[in-house]
């Protein structure tokens, strides 16, 4: 049996851990609020955005535009494909962060040469596990000067991403953009997900209300679809981009609050199991200093 | 009451409206649209400007940044950054002006906390070890 001092010290580091673990998870509701508040304001918009643009593709007639630009020359394995993945800045949020980058590393394998995947990582976490992984075996490209945190999503911070990431893919230095993000599917489960941001797909059949493909009619762009496509999709893109990013956000502090409080309950039940032995200990001490009186007494008395 | 259709205009912060209009006037990329009910499928991108949409007889004014717009014949879209009534407009600026430039500063603050958080926990555990190994 550990001696009473040994428990009481433990109970007492365990009460300092208490402190911290709680006054993080009442931060972390309070960060959480504002972000569900901000989530809800921009879903619409999110969900909004990919229906419409899916519906545009469907009525776009042929264009010569780059973001369309699929370069089937280019074979599978030599195809420069670019991955943002957000990530959160801080630790201590569970499984948050580390979903998300099995995830990723899942995609990587996935693809046909690693060598040709170029990472955009958001946040310091992601940043740090990639850039530490590729140090170890040279494997990949982690864009070094891509510094963006994930903390309080902006309009400003995505259109900076987004512009990054077409300019790239204009140069030809990326021939395939995907965003890997963290998507908040109901408060107690979040998943890992992908979009395609480029290149774009124009579908030239869809399906009729009797289920049958049929030719979908164009609608007329004005001025012209290149024009308006120029302005589209990198509207397209920011707007997925801020969106990924609040929705990460919000997983980010539900996960943490999730943590937190599992971390305190774990402490108060460790607490718990620990006065309960300091209790035994200090009962199994009397007890036997009773005894030691006692027989003591008794010796004295037989003599 | 003249033919209405149904109008959506969602913001990235909020849905800005959505209901029956009569006429909506935007400012596309080449000059002034005008759109009625039953005009013909139209996809065209808005930069930032004007919009005004006719609701009972009465005009609405609104400022659009950067978006785009999907028309069909008894429905219309309007996807953009930001759009504000004439009223919101000047705190709303303010706004975004110090959201800039505190998003500069958070940049910038988050790295550095972070290397310097790293760099405390890392002298920490060195004086650890090296108690813990040559003072017992």
């Amino acid at each position: 049996m550990p001696n009473m001092r040994e428990i009481r010290e433990r109970i007492g580091s365990i009460q300092q851990i208490l402190k911290i673990t709680n006054a993080m998870y009442l931060m972390s509701s309070s960060k959480l609020k504002k972000a569900r508040k901000s989530l809800e304001c921009t879903e619409p918009y999110f969900y909004k955005l990919q229906s419409t643009i899916e519906s545009v593709l469907e009525h776009t007639p042929h264009t010569r535009q780059q973001y369309f630009d699929r370069r089937e020359d280019i074979p599978e394995d030599k195809r420069k494909k670019g991955y943002i993945v957000i990530t959160g800045d801080k630790g201590l949020c569970g499984s948050y962060n580390h979903n998300v980058l099995k995830y990723t590393e899942q995609k990587l394998k996935e693809a046909a040469d690693i060598d040709n995947c170029y990472l955009f990582v958001m946040g310091q976490v992601g940043r740090m596990y990639f850039q530490r992984r590729i140090q170890n075996d040279k494997k990949g490209y982690v864009d070094g000067e891509f510094l963006y945190t994930t903390q309080n999503p902006t309009l400003y911070r995505a259109r900076e991403i987004a512009e990054q990431v077409l300019e790239k893919f204009e140069k030809h230095e990326l021939d395939e953009v995907y965003v890997i993000y963290t998507d908040m599917v109901n408060s107690s489960l979040q998943e890992p997900r992908t979009l395609r941001l480029l290149p774009f797909e124009r579908k030239h059949f869809g399906k009729a209300a009797d289920g049958t493909m049929k030719k979908l009619p164009k609608a007329s762009f004005m001025p012209s679809p290149e024009e308006v496509m120029n302005y589209l999709i990198p509207q397209y893109a920011k707007g997925i981009i801020y969106g990924a990013m609040v929705e990460a956000f919000c997983c980010e502090q539900q996960s943490r609050m999730t943590a937190m409080d599992a971390a305190t309950n774990s402490a108060k039940d460790m607490i718990k199991d620990l006065s309960l032995m300091y209790n035994r200990a200090r009962q199994a001490a009397i007890t036997q200093e009773i005894t030691e009186v006692c027989g003591g007494a008794a010796s004295i008395n037989e003599e | 009451m003249a033919k209405t259709f149904h109008l959506e205009i969602i913001a990235t912060d909020r849905v800005f409206f959505s209901g029956e209009v009569e006429h909506l006037v935007i400012t596309a990329i080449d000059g002034l649209i005008g759109i009625m009910a039953g005009h013909e499928p139209l996809v065209t991108s808005l930069p930032t400007g004007e919009l005004k949409y006719l609701v009972d007889g009465e005009w609405k004014y609104a400022a659009i940044s950067e978006g785009f717009i999907q028309v069909m014949p008894d429905s219309s879209i309007i996807l953009a950054d930001t759009c504000e009534l004439p009223e919101e407009i000047d705190i709303k600026r303010a706004q975004e002006a110090r959201e800039r430039a505190e998003e500069r500063l958070r940049q910038k603050q988050s790295i550095k906390e972070y290397y310097e958080t790293q760099a405390a926990l890392n002298r920490a555990m060195n004086r650890l070890k090296i108690s813990q190994k040559h003072f017992k």
